[in-house]
Formats: C-alpha cells, structure tokens, sequence
C-alpha cells in the first residue's frame, strides 16, 4: 500500500521520521539479540584473514570464495579468483625489444583491461617512455623519459620508447622495505602483493627504482561491462582503495601457460616472454645471442625483466 | 676512627631509579627483540604450494597468410597475354597504386613471367602465393633463425603450449616491408590534469608568514 507521507518532502515528514527511527532502533536491537557474529561476520571474516603465505588450504579456498561472491554482487556477472600455484622448474623472464618498439601504447591499454586497473583515478602499470634518439649514445637517463608524448603518428621522427612495467628483480628493494611483508617473490620469480595486508604506506613506491608501483589514492572505479572476471587472488582481482599494485606478469594467465596482455597486443612483436630455466626457450635464446641490458643495473637489483636490441 | 660517612637517603634512591630504568630497558629490548623475530618469522616464511609440473609441449600453431588481394589474384586472369614487357619500368596503366619500397626488386624478382600465380626463388623453384615465406628468407636468412626461435615476429597464444606464429606477409607488406607509422593511444593524464586534485606550481604556492 502506498504511503501518504510519499508526497510531502522528505524534511517536512515528522511522523515519517519518527517512524523511520523507531524501525531502526527495533532492527538494532534484533540484530544485538541475534548476535553479534551474524551482523557482522563478513566484516570479522576479512578482520581476522591471515597473511597468504600462513593460509591452509582450505583458508585460500574460503577467501577465493568469499572474493567471488564480493566481485558478483558488485559487478553482477559470475567472477572466478583463482589462487593457481607457480610451476616447478619455471622462472618467467621477460625480453623488450627496443629497436621494435614504435610506442603505441597497445600494451599499456591491453594491460589496464587484462588486469583491471583503474580507468577513474586512471592508473596504468605500464609507462612507455619517450627518449631523444641522440641522447641514446650516452646511455638512458630514466629522469629524462617523457611519457605524455602525444604525436599524430608514431614512431616519431628521432625518438625512441622504452615501456616501464615492474622488472621482477631477484633482489627487490620493494619487498625488502615493506613493514608488513605484504609483498614478496613468488618461487617463480613473480614479485606479488596482498592487497589484504597492504596499509598503504607506499615505502615500496619510494623504494623502487623503476616507478613500477602504483597507489589506489581513490576507490577504483572500473565498468561493470569492462571488468575481467578471470582474476587471481594475488593479480588482477579488482583491489579496494588505498593498497600499491603493480605488474604481475599477468600471474592468472603465465600460471595457466598462457602469453601476459602485453605480449599478445605488441603489433612489432616487440615484447618476449618465456621460462628462464628452459634452455630451448625464446627468452633464453635472446640472452645468449642478442645484446641485452637491465635497467639501473649499477643497483644490482638484478632484474628478470631485460631489454635487447633485435 | 674513622667513621663510616653517613648515608645520604638521596643516593640509595638514585641507584635503585638507575637499576630499575636498566632493568627496564633490557626488558624492553628483549620484549622488542621477540618481537622482531616473530614478524621475521611470521609472513615470510616461504609458502608451501602444492606441486604442479609442465606437460610436454604441445606443436606450435603456424597462423596462415593472409590469402592474396582478389581484386588481382589470379593473376594470370591478366598475365596471360602474349605480348609481355620484362623491362624493370613505372607502372603506369595497371598496379599503379602499388608502392614498391624493396631495396633494388623489381617485380620479376619474385614473380615469374611465364607462370604469373607461381612465385620464383632465385633458383627458379616456383612456389606457391602460400610460400612466400621461402621468398623472403632467401635474403633475410637471420630472420629465419630468430622467427624460429621466437625472437622475431609476433606469438600469441600459450608461452607453454601451443602458441600461434605468423609468416612474413602477415606483418610486413611485401612490396614495402618497412612498419608504417600508426596513431598513439592517448597518454596518461599529467598529474597536474587530474580532476578535483589540481596540484599548484612551485612558483603558485604561497608562503604567508603568520
């Protein structure tokens, strides 16, 4: 039945008020009287999640499953977080080439829709740096990279590009610094972090050479009809406001054998991608035969991440 | 006799103020020691992932060509009359849209004159539209060896299973294989650009003195 009060303004309905509050209070104290645990025991279930690496089993399928039910009602579309584990004998390496790459930024775009980035803050994890092909004699000064170039048509006339993603080092400074080990190398050499015991210090960010991390400074803001349901716990799951993320060489598809985003939208075919620890892969034949280089490599943060001239 | 210096309340005070505070301090130490080296042994410790180990490798996917222009192919539709020019010239009635950007080549260094749907390796073995591929790795034989292994040209697909690759033609335009310039996605949006969050210039920050 339709209420009177409906067509007055909301300030001038006293008695609508009065009623309102009366039901509040009557909900409150059923809720008190039902007892505390089912009022609030999604909240109590994340308060009291451990850490990812002292999860059991069951823990880590609790949590997929909690995350699952998150992500479908709020994007309202069946969402899958999976928690897949590395592969023996893989360590994943990556090679750039570039004297391919022309700077498009497909990758940067095929990147932000893979992984679930934030379009509202934007945020990206790739940067494609611009640089003076003449200053390339002297060696890159990273200060110098420009990436809000804007040109009609690229490769443009005397530069070059050098994309910056997270370079996976063997000694990273990131999770070193980080007061909560919410951060850490994967066996398989994915540096990775969870979201859930981030504070959002950002010590990481200063820490890192490479710019590679970045910050939820806002709520996320993704489009329920862009959002990539296939997600993992410690990748691109969508993440709440406030926690650092970074690139995880797209941990839900390398984890399944798949190319990263990155790969598969290079029109140059200028990204390289493979195990380390395998003789016959491409990775492995680009060190051995073409001229690579690290970045900042005077820092010896020794990363897995290395660019070639093809 | 000398007599013992009576003692000075004050002093007994100050040695058990000092003691405590120690005692304290190394208290705190400790406590803060433990502290430590639960946090180290907490989180980090290395997490036990069940074993998972790679199936052999399945076959590579080679990615067709694409199949030639039928505004043109066959071109024997054409090419068959008998009254044929091999001379190296502008074209000027027919394939005049065509830009030849190749080094040197002229047509008749992959095409054949006589059988006009065949192409011609240089040992003038003729090969199929679908073959081209034995064309170009005639000169670009480096290319070849880095196709194979992965390290030139584009795959998509499985780093691990099967993963698909793509001949020459598919990227490269064979009468003008240089990449062409293509339009940029947008870059990202400078700090100073971000709505609601206008960060103000160096020389826009006010100093008021209080």
């Amino acid at each position: 039945m339709k209420n009177r009060d409906d067509r007055v303004p909301l300030d001038a309905r006293g008695a609508s008020r009065r009623r309102f509050l009366r039901g509040a209070a009557a909900a409150g104290a059923s809720a008190l009287a039902a007892g505390p645990a089912s009022a609030l025991s999604f909240d109590l279930e994340a308060f009291f999640q451990k850490h990812f690496r002292e999860m059991s089993q069951e823990d880590i399928e609790a949590l997929q499953t909690r995350l699952e039910r998150k992500y479908e009602s709020r994007y309202g579309k069946p969402f899958n977080v999976a928690s897949t584990g590395p592969i023996d004998g893989v360590v994943y390496g990556y090679g750039l080439d570039i004297g391919r790459c022309i700077g498009c930024r497909r990758c940067v775009y095929a990147c932000v829709e893979e992984n679930n980035q934030s379009r509202d803050p934007e945020i990206h994890w790739i940067r494609v740096l611009e640089f003076e092909r003449e200053h390339a004699l002297r060696g890159i000064d990273l200060e110098e990279g420009n990436p809000y170039y804007d040109h009609e048509k690229v490769p443009a006339e005397g530069k070059f590009y050098v994309p910056i993603a997270c370079q996976m080092c063997e000694d990273s400074p990131c999770t070193d610094v980080c007061p909560t080990g919410a951060t850490w190398e994967e066996p398989d050499g994915i540096v990775v972090i969870d979201y859930d015991w981030c504070i959002g210090c950002r010590y990481c960010i200063a820490s890192c050479p490479y710019g590679a991390r970045h910050f939820n400074w806002g709520e996320p803001q993704i489009p329920a009809d862009e959002v990539n349901p296939d997600t993992h716990v410690l990748g691109n799951r969508p993440r709440p406001r406030g926690v650092v993320e970074k690139c995880t060489f797209c941990i839900q598809r390398v984890r399944n054998g798949r190319y990263p985003a990155c790969v598969e939208a290079c029109p140059v075919g200028a990204r390289k991608f493979g195990n380390l620890l395998d003789p016959n892969s491409e990775i492995r034949y680009l060190l051995a035969n073409k001229r690579t280089f690290v970045l900042k490599a005077e820092l010896r943060t020794q990363p897995k991440f290395f660019y070639f001239y093809g | 006799m000398e007599t013992e210096a009576p003692r000075e309340p004050h002093d007994d005070g100050a040695r058990i103020r000092t003691t405590t505070w120690f005692v304290l301090g190394i208290a705190a130490m400790a406590v803060l020691g433990l502290f430590s080296v639960r946090c180290e042994l907490g989180p980090n410790v290395a997490r036990e992932y069940p074993s998972r180990t790679l199936p052999p490798e399945p076959q590579p996917v080679l990615m067709s060509a694409p199949p030639p222009d039928e505004d043109y192919y066959p071109c024997s539709d054409c090419h068959e009359l008998e009254d044929r020019n091999p001379q190296p010239r502008e074209l000027e009635d027919e394939h005049d849209d065509l830009e030849l950007a190749h080094g040197d080549l002229w047509c008749l260094s992959c095409h054949d004159l006589a059988d006009s749907d065949s192409l011609k390796l240089s040992d003038e073995t003729l090969v199929g539209f679908d073959e081209s591929w034995r064309l170009c790795t005639q000169c670009h034989g480096n290319k070849l060896a880095e196709w194979r292994a992965g390290v030139h040209g584009k795959r998509t697909g499985y780093w691990w299973g099967p993963k698909e690759y793509r001949t020459c033609i598919v990227c490269h335009n064979p009468h003008s294989p240089a990449w062409k310039p293509i339009e940029p996605l947008p870059p990202p949006r400078p700090p100073q650009q971000i709505a609601g969050r206008v960060r103000a210039e160096p020389s826009e920050v006010r100093h008021e003195e209080p």
